[in-house]
């Protein structure tokens, strides 16, 4: 009865109704757009520096993490990729030769990481071959070929089929400078990926890694980094622990302990959207607050037949926030309806910020955001909703039940 | 036993600042199935009579029991189950719940007792007929006339089989035909199924057909006449 008296209570007076509920559908729906918008920026985000940098998983020497120094390759690479070959959740893997050194024209230079990579494997693993911007990825006829962002070309002021040189410490420590012809310039979008990183042939860059004291060494195996990309990121954590099971002397990192600023960057966005339900939640507050404090008001004396014929005041209570509830309910699916609307309606063409893109790619961010709303995000929302209206009831509640029947009674 | 019991009920309203003595050293018993009439002119004391005998308001002085329950000793939440189950209330101006039909209207002081559904729908579908209404069930309050909506009022305050009826001027917003239908039925009430009614009124209509009338005159009973 309780229920029923709350229900049609809320639309005794429809227009007001109507207000507050289309009020708080509009918050709802304008918290879910941006609530999905920094979930689509967070996701693209994070997309980003799993293709271009970081890929699912990545396996290294021990000490390659602490010190990127040569002599800390993977003993057993070979190994490790035959048995990568056979788990099915793996979609590709590439392995690298990295070392720090320094890019040199004859007009500048800068300091890098030297990656060494299989042209055909990285493919499958990094979108380094689409974001080619100028010239082309490697070809099959030359070994020292490198490819440059274009950011460092211009720092360097190369352009195509100019040479560069790359200096180096090999395995025993000798500084070595390789020669390599600039084919091709990239650019992700990520400022500091681009200006931090050259790419070379692995097979050119091993050749030179090797010790002149222990020529005897193999090229092949000095192999720093195996990149993991995973058919699911879900399948993530089931895979980094069979294989660092298998291999235990070395060290399976995922991309968010190799990328500690995708946590940071995560936890910023959460921060902010917290703020963000905050300042929703406290707006609609008084919304309703105002509303419902107006429809107790307005019923002061009804109310007070109710406690005098036998109603008692936690009923009375209840009712009061049952009628909020029901508001909140009411709009709350209409809000997250609308939001859903939207993010659907943008899936294809997503929101250009190209106004914005310096800012943006410096940070690695895409410069067109595509909304998502999780079903987390809903969950969220609606709890946010139902949180929000039982807070406003409370106060109108308690302001029915401090009436006295014989005061309201005699109300006009 | 008596079912209402007072001893020197005095109500003094503004106590602190400028005193106004509604009641002043009323004493006062009605026995059951009474049909009783509380009469006097405006500012007399009739509602604030009626008020403390229907445990809506505490004297400021002297004692009241009803049905042998001391008034006085029960908190104001335990006010409220004891007005649901002893009193039943008519007011001046019907004070139905609007979004409730005539039929939820009757039954809503029986559902706030959790009686069963069995029960209620009986109970209903009875008064609703003793009072003429059972062809009105599905209608809402602001579907009926003003003697209509009065006559569910008493259906409403006779369901949960309180001890007495307490009306607050029930006759004031009806017109004769009206007025005297409802009374035609709380007369009937009265006298088969010995219901008592206590009325404040100032209307000769109710005052006529009252076999007991107590005058009220400055907070005082001025006269307890019996017929």
């Amino acid at each position: 009865m309780l229920l029923k008296i709350a229900w049609r209570n809320i639309w005794r007076s429809k227009t007001r109704s109507f207000v507050v509920i289309l009020s708080i559908a509009m918050g709802v729906w304008a918290l879910a757009f941006i609530l999905s918008f920094s979930l689509g920026m967070t996701y693209s985000y994070i997309e980003n520096a799993i293709r271009d940098q970081w890929s699912h998983l990545q396996v290294h020497h021990p000490k390659f993490s602490e010190d990127k120094l040569a002599k800390f390759y993977i003993p057993n690479a070979e190994e490790v990729l035959d048995s990568l070959s056979g788990i099915p959740e793996v979609q590709a893997v590439t392995p690298r030769t990295i070392i720090s050194g320094m890019v040199s024209s004859s007009r500048g230079a800068s300091g890098v990481e030297v990656v060494g990579v299989d042209p055909q494997m990285e493919t499958a693993v990094t979108h380094l071959e689409s974001e080619i911007v100028e010239g082309e990825y490697f070809s099959e006829k030359r070994k020292s070929e490198i490819i440059l962002s274009r950011r460092t070309a211009e720092k360097l002021k190369v352009g195509l089929r100019n040479r560069v040189v790359v200096t180096f410490q090999n395995l025993d420590g000798t500084i070595t400078s390789v020669a390599f012809r600039v084919v091709g310039l990239f650019s992700t979008g990520n400022m500091m990926f681009d200006e931090g990183r050259v790419f070379v042939k692995r097979e050119a860059l091993q050749e030179h890694l090797m010790s002149i004291e222990n020529p005897a060494e193999n090229p092949a195996q000095f192999i720093h980094e195996i990149a993991i990309f995973l058919h699911s990121t879900d399948e993530l954590l089931p895979v980094k622990q069979r294989l660092q099971k298998s291999f235990q002397n070395l060290l399976v990192q995922d991309y968010r302990e190799l990328s500690p600023d995708i946590e940071l960057y995560e936890s910023q966005i959460q921060l902010s959207n917290t703020i963000m339900i905050t300042i929703f939640m406290l707006a609609l507050i008084f919304g309703i607050v105002n509303t419902m404090l107006m429809a107790v008001l307005e019923r002061y004396r009804e109310l007070g037949m109710l406690m005098a014929i036998g109603m008692n005041k936690p009923r009375v209570f209840s009712m009061v926030v049952l009628e909020t509830l029901f508001l909140g309910l009411v709009a709350a699916p209409l809000g997250l309806g609308l939001g859903w609307l939207t993010v659907f309606l943008l899936k294809d063409g997503g929101i250009d910020l190209s106004a914005f893109a310096k800012g943006m790619e410096r940070f690695g961010l895409d410069t067109v955001v595509y909304p998502l709303l999780s079903p987390e995000l809903y969950v969220q929302i609606a709890v946010a909703v139902f949180v929000t209206a039982l807070l406003a009831s409370l106060y109108p509640a308690l302001k029915a039940i401090r009436l006295r029947p014989v005061e309201a009674l005699q109300k006009v | 036993m008596p079912i209402i019991e007072a001893h020197g009920l005095t109500k003094t309203y503004n106590p602190d600042k400028v005193p106004v003595h509604a009641l002043r050293g009323v004493d006062l018993t009605v026995e059951k199935g009474e049909f009783t009439a509380i009469i006097g002119p405006s500012g007399s004391g009739k509602t604030t009579l009626l008020n403390i005998i229907g445990g809506l308001d505490r004297p400021t002085e002297g004692f009241i029991k009803v049905d042998g329950t001391d008034l006085s000793t029960l908190s104001d939440n335990q006010l409220i189950d004891f007005r649901q189950k002893n009193i039943g209330f008519v007011f001046q101006s019907y004070n139905l719940i609007p979004v409730l039909n005539v039929a939820e209207n009757t039954e809503f002081v029986m559902l706030l007792q959790k009686r069963p559904k069995a029960e209620r729908e009986k109970r209903v579908a009875e008064l609703l007929h003793a009072v003429g209404l059972d062809d009105k069930m599905d209608k809402r309050p602001s579907e009926l006339s003003g003697g209509q909506q009065q006559r569910v009022a008493v259906a409403r305050a006779l369901a949960p089989k309180p001890s007495f009826i307490l009306a607050d001027e029930p006759t004031a917003n009806l017109d004769s035909k009206s007025a005297f239908n409802l009374l035609d039925i709380m007369e009937q009430l009265n006298r088969e199924e010995g219901i008592t009614f206590i009325f404040s009124t100032h209307d000769s209509r109710v005052i006529e057909r009252a076999r007991r009338v107590i005058s009220l005159v400055d907070g005082q009973i001025a006269k307890d006449e019996r017929r």
